[in-house]
């Protein structure tokens, strides 16, 4: 799982050591060759043109959750909320923390895919949703947005992440805050005892995003479960039936 | 006088339920309603005292269950609760419930102060409450069901996983005097019988999801203050153990230095076999994660499941203090599995952990003394730490079945008067209710909110006089006395109006604060003076008084005549009561109580107080 690598080099930043100069080239190789194989990057490409070309910042691009240290606190909704609309307000928090059947919590996030599949369906030209170069946060155009009426990137995305802003039936992309995700900072923030936070943020995504984000909420949720709660050491997991009886 | 509408922290409508018609309306409450009575406990108070005449019954069908989130909850302020209050059919008194998890915040985010909820259903029903939409959905195929499958069931048909319940189990729906709310799978409102008076109205649970957001007059300033809390939460050292141990950690503790852990119905507070159930032995064997409630850094809850034995893959919650103490230590157990089995199954059929602990213990006590025998409990031979007997016992209490499940189901006070033969000397509770994990001869400050708090033998209301105050504004505001109260020390009061002021749009001072928290308290007094409570109903049980530790570290204590005294003579004072423990006029009056001048005089005048 990635963790916050400051020291791996951003590719506009120009690390000279010889180390930080292959990794940079192969980072370099392997997003051309992403550019090459996937496909819904065209406009993506060219939005990247127009932007401007070094940011002065350490602009995060990818989120990362460690679902399995999730506590269920909620401090990156709020966080969310808080960001984008100055108050506590989950119902338009673009992150979520899923309860699954009352025992786990799964943190719903945006992985940021490299193919941004909500992207590809996105019916509209120029498309509405697309994201920013410098810091791949998802950016919502409100005005071209069909709302209700499509919601064709909630469909589109594996990891049901997309939620429906209350007020506007549009979608809730999460927009990276511009590069610095106020919920990485929150989840942070107040983790550390016994555990590490859940919600991380990287410059570069490895292609571990795309590993993660076919999971779906509730196969997170059954997952985590299962790896939470039974992992014994015969590598069997007592039978449902006999936990039921149990209880009576 | 114009009375106006909240202008922050609050919406100024409470939702009102009435079961019997399936109806449902906005109830407007002012803003000078919250000043004084803030909300959550408080709120439910005032309803009380000025909608209940005294001797209500408290299971007639206008009686009500309000369930009050306060102006914090839904807020950046960190950890909220919510409070299920309402008059006991266990005790007769005022009584609250606080629970934690997420149910609080979402009545706050479906746009509601809290709900009220009134009569009763012909058939079980359940709520499903988004936003302003209420719909009664039929109970009847869940009636019956434990709390988990319920709260499953219901989950289901909301479809959609954030929607938040609250549930009732068979012990409420059997009206045992004790059951309790079960608040997202593993969280209790439970102590005041608040799972029979939701069984008596035929309400099974409800479901509550929202998308609002709660107004605030002043945010940059409110988010300041908000920041500050939330960050001493985070970084108090003192409050790095709960982190890590929950309060099952305070097993141990008590045990080894403060000499305050329940032992065998309070015979003894030293315990060594708690290394087999206590915090420690969960960390190695049971627990597996850490959950928190509302943006809580402090994720108390810890959640397991067992490895071995007939119970094997049981998902649980605890040891808490209480919970580890009641079903623990105070049954002698050392099977560390079985003590888990009986705490999740008190979850699952919603019931009381804690009365049940005191009601078990009670019995087996008095199996021991000859008091009772095997042929008064359908044969069953309650022994220390046989947990198989006990979990069948509580079957039976659940159930009302047999001979043990009608007698047990009642209570230990109801029990004693019952059995006579000098049982009474055994039966550890105050004013009608059990007492928690904490004996007050080895840790005397928990003697006040055991005999001055107003819901009876509760471990939840203070543990001085000052202590009293500030429950009484948590409960009301519906924080958590952990992270969104102790854990702020001498700033409590500085942050708590720091917050409320540009919240609300309020100019409340910390003199304010503290008089808002003895508003409060007055006004449950108010209610219990009514019912015939006074200075001769704030003491501890006869136990306590007379027998002392006979071994741990506090070895001779005991809870003595002037302790009892010095600390209703400090409270009374500190409140305004005069030395009966009865609110005087002038006290009244100056907390803008004069609603109640007459009822308290009506109560002096038929009690000879």
């Amino acid at each position: 799982m990635e963790g916050k690598e400051k020291k791996v080099p951003d590719l506009f930043q120009k690390e000279t050591s010889r180390r930080g100069f292959l990794r940079g080239t192969a980072v370099a190789a392997g997003s051309a060759v992403t550019m090459v194989t996937i496909g819904g990057l065209a406009s993506r490409a060219a939005h990247a043109q127009a932007a401007p070309a070094a940011p002065k910042k350490d602009l995060m691009k990818y989120l990362f959750a460690e679902r399995e240290n999730c506590t269920g606190c909620r401090a990156c909704e709020y966080a969310c909320s808080v960001f984008h609309t100055g108050v506590v307000r989950p119902s338009v928090s673009r992150i979520h923390v899923m309860k699954y059947k009352d025992a786990i919590d799964v943190p719903v996030i945006c992985w940021h895919c490299d193919d941004a599949p909500c992207v590809a369906a996105c019916p509209t030209t120029p498309k509405s949703i697309l994201p920013d170069p410098n810091h791949n946060g998802m950016i919502l155009n409100e005005k071209t947005c069909l709302g209700r009426k499509c919601l064709k990137c909630m469909e589109a995305c594996p990891a049901q992440y997309v939620n429906v802003n209350p007020d506007t039936g549009q979608p809730l992309m999460c927009d990276m805050c511009a590069g610095e995700p106020a919920c990485v900072k929150a989840c942070s923030e107040q983790s550390g005892n016994p555990q590490g936070p859940c919600l991380m943020a990287n410059k570069l995504g490895f292609g571990v995003n795309l590993a993660f984000r076919d999971v779906t909420p509730n196969k997170a949720g059954a997952d985590l479960l299962d790896l939470t709660f039974y992992p014994n050491v015969d590598g069997k997991r007592p039978t449902p039936a006999k936990t039921k009886k149990a209880r009576r | 006088m114009t009375m106006a509408a909240p202008k922050g922290g609050c919406f100024g409508k409470v939702l009102e339920i009435d079961l019997s018609k399936q109806t449902y309306r906005a109830r407007e409450v002012p803003d000078e309603i919250y000043q004084k009575a803030i909300g959550g406990n408080g709120l439910a108070a005032y309803f009380l005292t000025t909608e209940y005449k005294a001797h209500k019954d408290p299971l007639a069908e206008d009686a009500f269950i309000f369930i009050g989130p306060g102006p914090l909850n839904g807020t950046f302020c960190v950890s909220t609760r919510t409070s299920f209050a309402h008059m006991s059919p266990y005790t007769g008194l005022i009584s609250h419930a606080e629970t934690g998890a997420h149910f609080g915040n979402e009545i706050k985010w479906a746009g509601w102060d809290g709900i009220y909820i009134k009569g009763r259903s012909k058939k079980p029903v359940w709520l499903s409450i988004v936003d302003d939409k209420v719909e009664f959905k039929d109970a009847t195929k869940i009636w019956g069901k434990d709390t988990e499958a319920t709260h499953e069931a219901i989950t289901k048909e909301m479809n959609d996983p954030y929607a938040r319940t609250a549930v009732i189990g068979p012990a409420g729906e059997n009206q045992v005097p004790f059951s309790c709310v079960i608040v997202e799978r593993f969280r209790a409102a439970a102590r005041s019988g608040t799972g029979m008076l939701m069984g008596n109205k035929k309400l099974k649970g409800m479901a509550v999801r929202g998308s609002k957001a709660v107004p605030v007059v002043d945010n940059a300033k409110f988010m300041d203050m908000a920041n500050y809390a939330k960050k001493v939460a985070v970084d108090r050292e003192a409050w790095q153990g709960i982190k890590r141990w929950g309060t099952a950690g305070l097993l141990e503790l008590k045990h080894y230095k403060d000499g305050s852990l329940i032992t065998k119905n309070y015979q003894t507070t030293w315990y060594p076999d708690i290394i087999k159930i206590g915090g420690e032995e969960a960390n190695r064997k049971f627990w597996k994660r850490h959950v928190a409630c509302n943006h809580c850094p402090i994720h108390c809850l810890k959640l397991g499941v067992i490895r071995e034995g007939k119970y094997r893959g049981l998902i649980a919650e605890g040891p808490e203090y209480e919970s580890g103490g009641l079903l623990g230590s105070n049954l002698g157990m050392t099977d560390f599995n079985s003590m888990i089995a009986l705490i999740e199954y008190c979850d699952a059929m919603g019931i009381d952990n804690i009365s049940t602990g005191g009601v078990l213990g009670f019995t087996t006590e008095l199996v021991e003394r000859g008091m009772l025998k095997p042929a008064d409990l359908d044969g069953l031979k309650p022994k220390w730490g046989d947990g198989d007997t006990y979990m069948e016992l509580i079957r039976k209490m659940v159930y009302k079945e047999g001979k043990a499940g009608k007698l047990l189901s009642k209570g230990v006070k109801k029990m004693a008067a019952e059995i006579g033969k000098g049982s009474e000397l055994y039966a550890i509770q105050v004013k009608g209710k059990e007492l928690a994990a904490h004996d007050p001869r080895g840790d005397k400050a928990r003697a006040y909110s055991y005999a001055l708090g107003s819901c009876g033998g509760d471990h939840h209301e203070g543990a001085s006089t000052r202590g009293l105050v500030i429950f009484a504004m948590i409960n009301s505001l519906s924080t958590c006395s952990f992270a969104s109260a102790l854990i702020w020390g001498g700033e409590n009061a500085k942050i708590t109006v720091g917050m409320l002021n540009p919240l609300c749009g309020w100019n409340m001072t910390e003199d304010d604060y503290w008089n808002t928290g003895k508003r409060i308290l007055t006004m449950e007094r108010i209610f219990n003076v009514r019912e015939g409570i006074s200075r001769k109903d704030d003491g501890l049980p006869k136990r306590l008084m007379t027998e002392k530790l006979p071994a741990g570290p506090k070895k001779g204590a005991v809870f003595t005549e002037e302790d009892t005294k010095k600390m209703q003579d400090e409270f009374y004072s500190f409140l305004g009561w005069d030395a009966k423990g009865i609110p005087t006029e002038a006290t009244l009056k100056a907390l803008g109580l004069d609603y109640a001048i007459d009822d308290i005089a009506t109560a002096r005048r038929v009690y000879k107080l």
